[in-house]
């Protein structure tokens, strides 16, 4: 029985990106073993698994933070840990990005969600831009549009420190959104929140989705995952047991384990690897 | 440009009745010399504290304990080395810079640039790391990480700058061995500050001038110490 | 008197050259524009306010500026023999010498002198007032072991204070005999703070004498007193053949400048609280070949 589950072949994912056979480990741990994903534009993707299992290491070796031990990450067809610097800066920058914290900068609400558009600007306009913020702010379209889309359009001008965690963890939404990203990365977003601020995120996930942008979402939880996701991928102890559409998945997974873990029982990961 | 703002700023002293001439150039010297050592030190502490913050490197523990081990130099050490130094007899004898606000600015950045090394690495490292991770992935590049972490530690490194100012304004050691305490005859002081000052007023007896020049140093101190006071408290 | 002449006109030709090579306008007096004259002198000396009177005095004839460092003797010599100073005016001459015999100082002449006095509290426990054996004074200082402040540094007025121990034959010490390792004003204050005697040159004392409760029990050679209590100051060039960018011409403007009648007249009339701290030894229709040699120096040193 083979524990590897690789992405059929036909599905050539042109716009988003694929991890190809990656292991990775940290100080002569294994983390991921031979996971091979891809997340196209305009889907919503789920990966499931038991905390500790390497969905986060999952997500910051598709966004590109490290190069994998094992394995490649494309990026839009090329392999971006091969390309020079500047290319690979370029693909990062197709990348959207929400932690489980907020992690938003100390300064008002309208600057957190500009961040990504100022780094992409050049130095000669950075500075223009910091010239003019002595003289009062405008506003620009993107920051009101990706701020309406998390419903905290009023509070652009606040600090952060005014926020709730909910409406921070919104706001962090919203910052990763204004830059118009192909794809968004999301580690595990609404695991902190009230029901109300949950849903005001995966509402915007779906809008970010119906926008034609590729959402991975790393979760814990198996209802969020039966709601939002077109495809659903199991992880357990570093590797990829499941992957299909939710519906298949959910009702009639292949795998045994998968099939234990999504009825709710804890899959505790010792020995139990396919012997 | 330091000096026409500090000029500026001093213009207010001229109500004194004692020697005001004097005072005032005596305010002025200090002001520019600590204020431009401490300029340059912060702009030489930052990229350094950056970089023993988060780079790995050879010899790093080795920095960290120099700069702590030079946030205690004793001044009047310092003061000997850089007299050594810009000597006629040293090795930047040609510059002339013996006896010169310049080798006072000299001494004092090597006074202030550990302690402002120093908390500013505190301040960095203390960055918390979800926030650096968050500069990086919205589409930074490394400098970019850096300035939004200078950004987010800017409290606790404008601490350390106000501190490295305090330790600048109030040693008399170095500024006395390199710089000379001169004035000119007309009372104008060349490289007499306001510590230096004070230790030749008081030599000569003249202790109200000595209180006076006293009284301003006191001041300008505890308003550094404000300043640091509210960045702490503005923290929490 | 030739040779003050032609010192004279050694410096104000120096300067005039300077002047002509210089990129000044034809200002009439002769002005050295961007040059700074570095002298150094002793604390005791600054502190009366002379060097600064003279100062004035000199960078009005010549427009050049003067950087006057006040510390201690040895320092002020030390930073002679660096190159860190131009010219350097003191009052230790065996300290002066042994600068010349080094091959540091040249063109040394006498500028001054005044005299040290021995002050202490009025009711004058040691019970020396008024005496004019100073070597005696001492001796009953330390039999009564009153409070006596030394200098306890590298100033002339330590170096005339070992003299005078060395003269009555003690080696002074314990509880009463300490040394303050600091400046004649400040030694003088804890002389008065701790009621007992010290040393001082005259000047000093005179310009803080409103300060101080303390007077003069032993007098100096100006109001008839021993001999040995003679203080004179010298002020020498530091030699542009060790140290090739010292301000030499300056310097010499200078020594010129101070030993001329004009300087020597500012020195006469300077006064602290209407007394007279300095007396002018520059100008004299007798020979004085001391003053530019070491004072034990024969020919055969070569």
């Amino acid at each position: 029985m083979s524990d590897r589950v690789i992405e059929t072949p036909h599905r050539r994912v042109e716009d988003g990106i694929v991890a190809t056979d990656v292991s990775h480990g940290f100080d002569d741990t294994g983390v991921l073993d031979e996971i091979s994903l891809g997340l196209e534009r305009g889907e919503i993707l789920a990966v499931i698994g038991p905390s500790g299992t390497g969905k986060t290491t999952l997500l910051e070796l598709l966004a590109a933070f490290y190069p994998p031990n094992e394995g490649e990450i494309r990026m839009n067809g090329g392999d971006v840990w091969s390309q020079s610097e500047r290319e690979r800066l370029a693909a990062r920058r197709r990348i959207g990005m929400v932690f489980q914290e907020p992690n938003l900068f100390d300064t008002t609400v309208r600057r957190n969600v500009s961040y990504g558009l100022h780094v992409r600007r050049d130095w000669r306009s950075r500075l223009r831009e910091w010239g003019t913020r002595l003289f009062g702010e405008g506003t620009s379209l993107p920051v009101t549009e990706a701020l309406e889309t998390v419903g905290l359009a009023d509070v652009a001008t606040q600090t952060v420190r005014s926020l709730s965690g909910g409406e921070a963890q919104r706001v962090a939404f919203a910052r990763a959104l204004a830059y118009d990203p192909d794809v968004l990365l999301l580690d595990e977003p609404t695991s902190d929140l009230d029901p109300r601020n949950t849903a005001v995120i995966e509402d915007a996930i779906g809008t970010a989705r119906n926008q034609g942008i590729g959402v991975a979402v790393a979760t814990h939880d198996m209802h969020q995952a039966e709601r939002l996701a077109d495809r659903v991928a199991v992880m357990l102890d570093g590797s990829l047991i499941e992957v299909g559409p939710t519906e298949r998945v959910f009702s009639d997974p292949d795998d045994p384990r998968a099939r234990r873990f999504i009825d709710g029982e804890l899959v505790y990961t010792a020995g139990e690897k396919g012997d | 440009m330091v000096g026409a703002i500090v000029e500026f700023a001093t213009l207010p002293l001229v109500e004194f009745p004692f020697e005001s001439n004097y005072v005032r150039s005596i305010v002025y010297v200090s002001l520019y010399v600590s204020l431009t050592a401490v300029l340059l030190s912060t702009l030489v502490s930052l990229p350094v504290a950056m970089l023993v913050g988060f780079a790995e490197f050879p010899g790093r523990r080795l920095a960290i304990a120099l700069i702590n081990t030079g946030m205690g130099l004793p001044s009047v050490v310092v003061g000997l080395a850089v007299l050594f130094l810009v000597s006629n007899q040293g090795p930047l004898g040609t510059f002339d810079l013996v006896f010169t606000k310049e080798a006072m600015i000299m001494s004092q950045f090597v006074l202030a640039t550990p302690v402002i090394t120093g908390v500013s690495l505190a301040a960095v490292t203390g960055v918390d790391e979800g926030v650096r991770d968050a500069s990086y992935a919205l589409g930074g590049t490394r400098l970019d990480v850096a300035l939004v972490t200078i950004k987010e530690a800017r409290y606790g490194i404008a601490t350390g700058v106000l501190a490295g100012l305090g330790r600048a304004i109030s040693e008399v050691g170095s500024v006395l061995i390199v710089g000379g305490n001169i004035a000119g005859a007309d009372g104008t002081a060349i490289t007499r500050t306001l510590t230096t000052a004070i230790q030749l007023e008081a030599r000569q007896g003249r202790f109200e001038l000595a209180l006076v020049l006293g009284a301003i140093l006191l001041v300008l101190v505890l308003l550094v110490n404000a300043v640091v006071l509210r960045l702490g408290g503005g923290r929490i | 008197m030739h040779r003050r002449e032609f010192v004279a006109t050694l410096g104000v030709g120096g300067a005039v050259a300077i002047a002509g090579c210089g990129d000044t306008d034809d200002s009439g007096d002769a002005e050295i524009t961007d040059e700074t004259l570095t002298l150094t002198t002793t604390t005791s000396t600054y502190d009366t306010g002379l060097v600064d009177e003279l100062t004035l005095a000199f960078e009005e004839r010549f427009g050049a500026e003067v950087a006057v460092v006040n510390e201690g003797t040895g320092a002020a010599l030390e930073t002679g023999r660096r190159g860190d100073a131009d010219v350097v005016m003191v009052h230790a001459r065996s300290l002066e010498d042994e600068f010349i015999r080094e091959g540091y100082g040249v063109n040394r002449r006498d500028l001054m002198f005044n005299d040290f006095v021995v002050v202490g509290p009025d009711d004058d426990p040691a019970g020396i007032d008024g005496t004019s054996d100073v070597t005696e004074a001492f001796r009953s200082i330390a039999d009564f072991e009153s409070v006596f402040v030394s200098r306890g540094d590298s100033s002339g007025t330590y170096a005339k204070e070992r003299e005078l121990w060395e003269v009555a034959g003690l080696e002074p010490g314990g509880e009463w005999y300490r040394e303050a390792g600091s400046g004649m004003g400040q030694v003088l204050v804890q002389t008065d703070q701790s009621d007992g005697y010290t040393l001082a040159d005259r000047g000093s004392f005179l310009s803080m004498r409103s300060q101080l409760s303390i007077g003069i029990r032993v007098e100096g050679p100006i109001q008839d007193g021993p001999e040995l209590l003679a203080n004179p100051y010298g002020i020498v060039a530091v030699n542009p053949a060790v140290h090739d960018n010292v301000a030499y011409d300056l310097a010499l403007a200078y020594i010129g400048f101070l030993t001329s009648q004009a300087g020597q007249d500012v020195i006469e009339s300077y006064t602290v609280d209407g007394e007279q701290l300095f007396f002018p030894r520059a100008l004299s229709a007798e020979p004085n070949f001391e003053q530019y040699v070491p004072e034990d120096w024969t020919r055969e040193e070569g």
